[in-house]
């Protein structure tokens, strides 16, 4: 990696604080407008105002606003997400520790299928221009498209337990294991019945941007086809499939690379929904609820990931743009 | 005493997905050949198993909400009451299906002289699951944490009448007492805690101790396994679980996981990743009644859903006027076509729930003939001819409040249409569960009437919602005052013979039915949903998981 790459990361992660530090006090101040309290579950008529008044100065709801925002701000650039404001008072540390690999999982397990399924539909769509097969590729793609991630799910879910499903390609349509079993099956097993668990929701996911980098490979495949070095290359009497795959695909990924990051983002906001349809217990699950709860700070520290992601996924698409192109430089 | 969780969930739901999964799930029933309800998935005979070959398999439990902590004394949310109560943990006593104490941990207790103190003999034999000995420091220490403000109990009244307590020996303590109907309510509910564990913890610290959440050690029939938070909670069976308290539960492992959306709740069932729905969705119903694979179970529970009226609004303070709506809405009709015919029409605050209901209590009818005379005579009549009610001048229009949900937005419709019958205008205005509370719970009651779903609790010590000293009370919704329910409110405190306490229900029931300060709809069904190789499971109003030792699945099914 270059210097002038390295300085171009540094001051994009610099100009990324004062981003950041936005969006969470946006949020801060959303989530305190908004009507509803913690202390909501609390409304009761043998619980006396007392004990929930108790309750809200121990969560430090009594105090105003901006002093809990001063409060936070301070904790958390200390690394300090507090704790959550559920029964328990778990540190919200954990809550995330817990939630966001399996989001990862299942956000990096849809990138590559994103791109290994999109890429190879729009590579073929591009070497059968016009064909019944690109057509129908089209349609759909478009068709898939504009599907909802999350009614997919749902569709993918009544058809995996149909009757005319076959029992050979039954899939689990929720959770990321087998409860009943995981415990007592090896490692590989173990992975197995993850990768089982992850099937239905990565579709759900990603399906529809994979039908988007389709649209993308096609175009981009289909300028470079056109291109003089893909002809040479065919002069030289070199296979089609050498052609393509060797010559004409590298130069045709260059600018659809540069979308990788970019997807990253739009994964993790798609699985606050996808999570939620799925029961996968990640970090979407976790903001869906916490939102619902009022549980202030899992919703500040979820927030402040998700943007990060979206910051780092933005940085990963530009330095993936040179990495991938030599000609491009970063002043 | 609470509003119904699942209410709360199903207001969450953003309105285009609800639409849709109506949608879907009419889709799913259609392909499955029907609504159901025509019996087509009458019972199958299931085969006879032996007692002593039900033991094994884990059984798994989906609901809608994580279950928050196994610290009793923070806990709010039923799943976590119930999994202390009966997983978990044991309670001091037990209750039959009438709330009689039935012995548990206390194997038998006396009243001394006066009725003014009980003395409890505990079960000797019961463990933690760390080894040491439960004991009746235990219940001492629960005791005395439970009433210390600082802990922050949130259910404290239910032992309002339990004074004091000594602890006589080991296994015996005695407590001072003062006279109460539901005496030993409190301690069929609550979990007894562990003193040699938590006894050092400073009651402030309580809510933020790991107990609850990490670490949990039990002395029930069930020992805590593991949690992944937001998903489950894994539990095994207790092997030396006396058998004087009940023995070893049927299966291995209890599993509870945690599926926030109810369509894949219902499909998780139906493909067998889930033994048992404890809250079967409404709209999932027909679905689960066309499939042979799955079994519905009925059960009481502590519910009822009214329209509440602002009794400070000059257009709800009459009686007279509130019998008159209520008499306009056709709740047959509602209980008819939103129900599908489950569910009573309501007479009061207490249901058949209860044991003491008066089944022979008729409801007031529904007589819109007659709801026009009353409120003639109250002075309301259409002068101009628009087709509304008018009295000096002001027409007798208003603004009902509903949550998102698809059964309340049915209510309202047909609520909407009886009153437009009788010249009422109502206009309904769907609002959030959480910006709707503000309006209904603040002092100054910024409503004209809402329409919802609350559970209260067998005791009913239901003052802060009616009685005249607690106007300020956040759940006084309807802000009605009578100095003649407040007597009875007071004696159902602490009447303990139990046919002067049905009397008094009657009265309760007779009080509000007279003043409708709320309208009673109806005391709504509720379904659980089970695979039909999970047996032994019953469900009735001391909760879901009242006979979880005795769920056990069949052979094939492990």
């Amino acid at each position: 990696m270059s210097l002038g790459l390295l300085r171009y990361a540094g001051r994009r992660v610099l100009q990324a604080i004062p981003l950041l530090l936005g969006i969470l006090t946006l949020t801060f101040v959303l989530m305190h407008a908004a009507p509803g309290d913690p202390t909501a579950t609390y409304l009761t008529d043998n619980v006396s105002p007392e004990v929930v008044e108790q309750t809200r100065a121990r969560l430090g709801l009594d105090e105003p606003v901006p002093v809990q925002y001063v409060k936070w701000i301070r904790a958390f650039a200390v690394g300090d997400f507090g704790r959550s404001y559920v029964a328990g008072e778990p540190e919200v540390r954990d809550k995330i520790g817990a939630a966001l690999p399996n989001t990862l999982l299942l956000g990096l397990v849809s990138l590559a299928m994103i791109f290994v399924v999109g890429g190879l539909i729009g590579v073929i769509q591009a070497v059968r221009q016009y064909s019944v097969s690109d057509t129908t590729l089209t349609i759909g793609s478009l068709a898939l498209y504009s599907m909802p991630g999350f009614w997919l799910g749902l569709m993918l879910q009544i058809a995996v337990s149909s009757g005319w499903w076959p029992d050979a390609l039954s899939l689990p349509v929720s959770g990321m294991i087998d409860v009943r079993d995981h415990s007592s099956m090896t490692l590989v097993q173990q992975a197995l019945d993850v990768a089982r668990h992850l099937v239905l929701p990565t579709v759900a996911l990603g399906l529809a941007s994979a039908a988007g980098i389709a649209r993308y490979m096609r175009g981009e495949m289909l300028e470079v086809i056109h291109q003089d070095y893909v002809r040479t290359a065919r002069a030289k009497g070199l296979s089609e499939r050498r052609v393509i795959f060797r010559h004409a695909l590298r130069n045709a990924l260059i600018p659809i690379v540069s979308l990788l990051g970019l997807y990253l983002p739009v994964l993790i906001g798609g699985s606050v929904v996808i999570e939620k349809v799925f029961a996968w217990p990640g970090m979407g699950l976790l903001l869906y609820d916490s939102v619902y709860a009022r549980d202030y700070p899992t919703v500040m520290a979820a927030t402040f990931l998700f943007g990060a992601i979206v910051v780092v996924g933005n940085l990963i698409s530009d330095l993936l743009y040179a990495a991938a192109d030599p000609r491009i430089r970063y002043e | 005493m609470t509003l119904r969780t699942s209410s709360h969930r199903e207001a969450r739901r953003p309105a285009v997905l609800q639409v849709f999964m109506s949608l879907l799930v009419a889709l799913g029933s259609a392909a499955c050949g029907g609504d159901g309800r025509d019996g087509s998935s009458a019972p199958v005979a299931r085969p006879e198993v032996p007692e002593a070959e039900r033991y094994g398999g884990t059984v798994v439990v989906a609901g809608r909400n994580d279950i928050a902590s196994m610290n009793a004394f923070t806990s709010l949310d039923i799943e976590s009451l119930q999994h202390q109560a009966h997983l978990l943990f044991v309670t001091l006593l037990k209750a039959d299906d009438r709330e009689q104490p039935l012995p548990y941990f206390a194997r038998s207790w006396t009243f001394g002289e006066d009725s003014a103190s009980v003395t409890f003999e505990l079960e000797r034999g019961l463990t933690w699951h760390d080894g040491e000995p439960a004991t009746a420091q235990d219940v001492v220490f629960t005791f005395e944490t439970m009433r210390d403000p600082a802990a922050g109990y949130p259910h404290r009244a239910l032992f309002d009448a339990w004074l004091g307590v000594e602890l006589l020996d080991e296994y015996t303590l005695r407590f001072t007492i003062r006279p109460a109907a539901n005496l030993f309510y409190g301690w069929t509910r609550l979990a007894i805690m562990p003193a040699h564990i938590l006894g050092d913890v400073p009651p402030a610290a309580l809510a933020t101790h790991p107990f609850g959440t990490s670490t949990p050690v039990g002395n029930g029939p069930f020992r805590f396994v593991e949690r992944v938070p937001g998903d489950r909670w894994v539990f095994e069976a207790n092997p030396d679980f006396p058998d004087a308290l009940g023995g070893r539960p049927y299966v291995d492992r209890y599993v509870y996981r945690v599926i926030a959306d109810d369509a894949t709740q219902a499909t998780a069932i139906r493909v067998g990743e889930v033994d048992l729905l404890p809250e079967a969705s409404p709209a999932s119903l027909g679905l689960f009644a066309a499939d042979t694979a799955v079994r519905l179970i009925s059960y009481d529970d502590s519910d009822y859903s009214f329209i509440a009226w602002n009794t400070r609004r000059s257009l709800f303070a009459d009686p007279a006027v509130r019998r008159a709506l209520t008499m306009a809405i056709d709740r047959p009709g509602i209980v008819a076509a939103v129900l599908e015919g489950e569910g009573m029409v309501g007479v009061g605050p207490v249901g058949p729930w209860h044991w003491a209901f008066d089944s022979t209590n008729a409801p007031l009818p529904h007589a819109p003939d007659s709801a026009r005379a009353v409120l003639a005579a109250a002075g309301w009549t259409d002068a101009d001819g628009d087709g509304v009610l008018e009295r000096d001048g002001r027409p007798f229009d208003f603004t009902m409040y509903v949550t998102p949900r698809d059964t309340w937005r049915s209510v309202a419709a047909i609520v909407q249409s009886n009153l437009r019958d009788v010249g009422i205008a109502m206009e309904v205005e769907v609002r959030e569960a959480s910006s709707l509370q503000p309006l209904v719970t603040s002092p100054d009651r910024r409503f004209d009437a809402f329409l919802l779903t609350w559970i209260p609790d067998q005791t009913l010590d239901d003052r802060a919602m009616w009685a005249c000293d607690q106007l300020a009370h956040p759940v006084h919704f309807s802000s009605y005052c009578n100095p003649e329910l407040d007597a009875v409110l007071d004696s159902l405190l602490f009447v303990t013979d139990r046919a002067v306490y049905a009397g008094l229900v009657d009265r309760y029931n007779e009080i509000l039915a007279a003043d409708q300060p709320y309208t009673f709809l109806y005391y709504p069904p509720n379904h659980a949903a089970a695979r039909i190789e999970l047996r032994g499971v019953e469900m009735d109003v001391r909760g879901n998981w009242v006979s979880v030792t005795d769920w056990w699945l069949e052979p094939s099914a492990r």
